[in-house]
């Protein structure tokens, strides 16, 4: 029992260690700040979106109007007034439709991807990578022979045609990315495993007659938890953008504004000289990936403690 | 090796023939004739059982429920829904002769079955009636007051259009469920058997919007695809490589500190922005490069010049890692103490043995040539692999996706081993067993 009761100091400890770490660079906070805005953002278009289905009516980022159709960005409307900035800040699109509204909707559309798709791939690659690792011999050889077929498809490619069999929409994209991007967290968690499956610790552990699945759950997952986050902050942009090329190709989200949906109508007017909306969505998504960019690679800097020395050298 | 090879059949095998619900209907659309699906099937395999059975299902009767409706029985004369008040949720036959509505013709000499869940009040007098087959069969239904299930066999003849009919002479029939089953003449003639012997005949199939064997359409595309992503590969490694020297000689210099950050901004602009950007700005307003078509190398510069940029950042950082990390190491740290230049020790020790990863990193990217970019073919009309299947995926030409998918997986497992072996051939430390 001492054994579980005296695991969450060090881990906290580390924990609190990475967040000073993480705090102390200040290009890490600003990203953070970054990041948060976005969220708050997307929790905000969340909201929106729920509150006009519940009320059955167009919400504003589908309002079509075609009095203000191409409208530029506030402050360079003519005749400039403090009523168009706040009117329309960033500018309307080609049927009318608000630009920042539809850019938050895209905000709530790529956190969504993001998160849902951690939820699906984590769970598969923490559980088959903790089973290999720990059990070892066949199940490991299974699981190896499974993560490094599915290695072998060929990455967007599979993702589409996972998103394509299952069908077109969010549901597909979820899928498409959830079933695909496991593989890497799986082959680090077994790895991570392996190492920590004849530490004394474990050795402890399953003298006391401890289960196997208590064993892996509550003593090894936890120490090998910063892998996840890790690669947690680092597939979060990743899903991000292969979420805008499908909905882009057409095959990702349908009838909502995502950011692929909004970049593959913008496109087409940029030709016309409507540069707002593609300036506009290209920033709000070089901002999150960059963003989660510089955090995923700190929090790697922190949490992996091979690099901290490395970097002290 | 093999292993893979044969869990990448299956995971295509299980995406397209069993997750994927049906592929004629993905790829008629859902108002196509069930003649025109079936032939889909047939064609294509999908109307066998998945992998052994007697049994399969045919699409000239749909599976029925009638406490969900109707189903093809919504024309037929004399047919009723049981009304709520009797209990509701079936099919209610009063006396006559009913022609079971059927799509098309059933296959001659083919055994089918009729499998029924049904009431028959005492009294009441049913059976099947089969016209046309041979012999010319009928099947009497037993009295049944509480739902009973029950099947009917016919063979049908060669070259008869066969009729089935449920013939009521009294009483009232009330059917609940009724679907129509053909059997295989072997079990063992199975989707997954007709799979693997097509993919033996190295037969990927017949292109739906097309018409070609998509072999011949691969075979195709390989050189566009090719002549795109081979210079994106190597003027990236070339690129890569020297600005990665370029940091590890500064370390932690400014220029090395910009070039890192570059590297992350680089890295998180969209494919697309720089697609969309570079076909703008350089293409239509500087005019400096054609936009659209393969016919010179021209047409190539600027899309082999926007997948350099794209894919840059991430090189970069990964080879910079790979120099640092050699930069570290003890042989590196007696190089210097032995007092050789940051320059000799640069060019002759680190980059030799970094050269290790860098050439395994590149061979893994070998297989990605092949199925081309899938962005960038389609922007610039370079009729290669990865239009081809973004083309493919929007118009669910199942086989063609499959086929890309497949090929492009085999070369990906054939480069891993590839990896192996030119490891051991450039590192004297690692021997192959």
């Amino acid at each position: 029992m001492n054994a579980t009761e005296q695991r969450p100091a060090p881990s906290a400890a580390l924990w609190g260690q990475t967040w000073r770490q993480l705090r102390e660079s200040r290009l890490t906070r600003f990203c953070l700040g970054v990041i948060a805005v976005f969220l708050v953002a997307a929790l905000y278009g969340e909201a929106n979106c729920l509150w006009h289905r519940l009320r059955d009516e167009t919400p504003a980022y589908q309002r079509v109007d075609l009095d203000k159709r191409y409208l530029p960005p506030g402050i360079l409307r003519r005749p400039f007034a403090w009523r168009n900035v706040v009117q329309h800040p960033l500018g309307t699109d080609n049927l009318g439709r608000d630009v920042l509204q539809r850019t938050i909707q895209g905000a709530r559309i790529a956190f969504l991807v993001g998160v849902v798709t951690a939820l699906i791939a984590i769970p598969i690659g923490v559980i088959l990578g903790c089973v290999a690792g720990y059990f070892g011999g066949r199940v490991d050889e299974f699981i190896v022979w499974l993560y490094s077929t599915v290695a072998a498809m060929p990455g967007l490619l599979f993702i589409l045609a996972v998103a394509m069999v299952v069908g077109k929409g969010l549901q597909g994209v979820y899928l498409g990315i959830g079933l695909t991007t496991w593989v890497g967290l799986c082959r680090l968690i077994r790895g991570e495993v392996l190492k920590h499956r004849e530490r004394p610790y474990v050795l402890a552990a399953r003298a006391l007659g401890f289960s196997s699945w208590r064993i892996i759950f509550r003593h090894i997952l936890p120490n090998v938890m910063h892998v996840v986050i890790i690669t947690f902050s680092l597939r979060f942009p990743a899903a991000i953008s292969t979420e805008v090329f499908m909905s882009f190709l057409g095959i990702g989200v349908q009838g909502e504004p995502s950011w692929g949906v909004m970049i593959s109508n913008a496109r087409l007017r940029l030709w016309q000289g409507m540069w707002w909306e593609m300036t506009f969505v290209t920033l709000a998504i070089l901002a999150v990936v960059l963003a989660f960019n510089v955090v995923g690679d700190a929090l790697r800097d922190a949490l992996d403690p091979r690099l901290r020395v490395r970097e002290g050298a | 090796m093999i292993p893979t090879v044969g869990g990448v059949m299956l995971i295509t095998f299980v995406l397209f023939n069993i997750v994927g619900g049906s592929p004629a209907v993905l790829a008629l659309g859902k108002n196509a004739s069930p003649q025109a699906l079936e032939e889909f099937d047939e064609q294509r395999g999908f109307n066998k059982p998945v992998v052994f059975g007697w049994w399969t299902r045919t699409r000239a009767y749909p599976d029925t429920d009638f406490r969900r409706g109707m189903g093809p029985w919504a024309g037929v004369m004399g047919a009723a829904q049981i009304p709520e008040a009797a209990g509701g949720g079936g099919l209610r036959l009063t006396a006559g002769e009913y022609v079971v509505p059927l799509a098309f013709d059933l296959k001659s000499e083919t055994i089918y079955r009729w499998e029924m869940q049904y009431r028959l009040a005492p009294g009441g007098h049913a059976e099947w009636r089969f016209e046309g087959a041979a012999p010319s069969a009928t099947g009497p239904l037993e009295v049944a007051p509480r739902w009973q299930r029950a099947a009917a066999q016919v063979r049908t003849a060669r070259d008869v259009s066969v009729q089935a009919r449920l013939v009521v002479k009294s009483g009232v029939l009330e059917l609940r469920t009724l679907r129509l089953r053909r059997r295989m003449p072997r079990p063992w003639d199975s989707q997954l058997v007709f799979y693997v012997r097509q993919l033996a005949r190295l037969d990927l199939g017949v292109s739906l919007a097309t018409n070609q064997r998509v072999t011949t359409m691969l075979k195709a595309g390989i050189l566009p695809s090719l002549s795109l992503t081979a210079p994106i590969l190597f003027v990236e490694l070339a690129v890569a490589v020297s600005l990665a020297l370029i940091c590890a000689y500064f370390r932690n210099s400014w220029l090395d500190r910009s070039l890192v950050v570059t590297a992350v901004v680089l890295m998180s602009v969209n494919y697309l922005v720089w697609i969309i950007l570079g076909q703008f700005v350089a293409g239509y307003q500087l005019g400096w490069f054609p936009i659209w078509g393969y016919e010179s190398w021209r047409h190539l510069l600027l899309p082999v010049l926007i997948g350099v940029t794209s894919g840059l950042g991430g090189n970069l950082r990964f080879y910079r890692t790979i120099m640092l990390d050699e930069m570290y190491k003890d042989y590196v740290r007696t190089a210097f103490a032995k007092g050789l230049s940051l320059r000799g020790v640069l060019f002759r020790h680190v980059l030799r043995n970094a050269l290790i990863p860098v050439v395994t990193n590149t061979i893994i990217a070998l297989p990605f040539l092949y199925t081309g970019s899938l962005l960038l073919e389609s922007f610039f009309g370079i009729p290669g692999l990865g239009g081809m299947s973004v083309n493919a995926i929007n118009s669910a030409d199942v086989d063609v996706v499959r086929g890309v998918v497949l090929i492009g997986a085999v070369l990906y497992v054939v480069a891993n081993l590839l990896t192996d072996v030119v490891y051991a051939l450039v590192d004297p430390r690692v021997r192959l067993r």
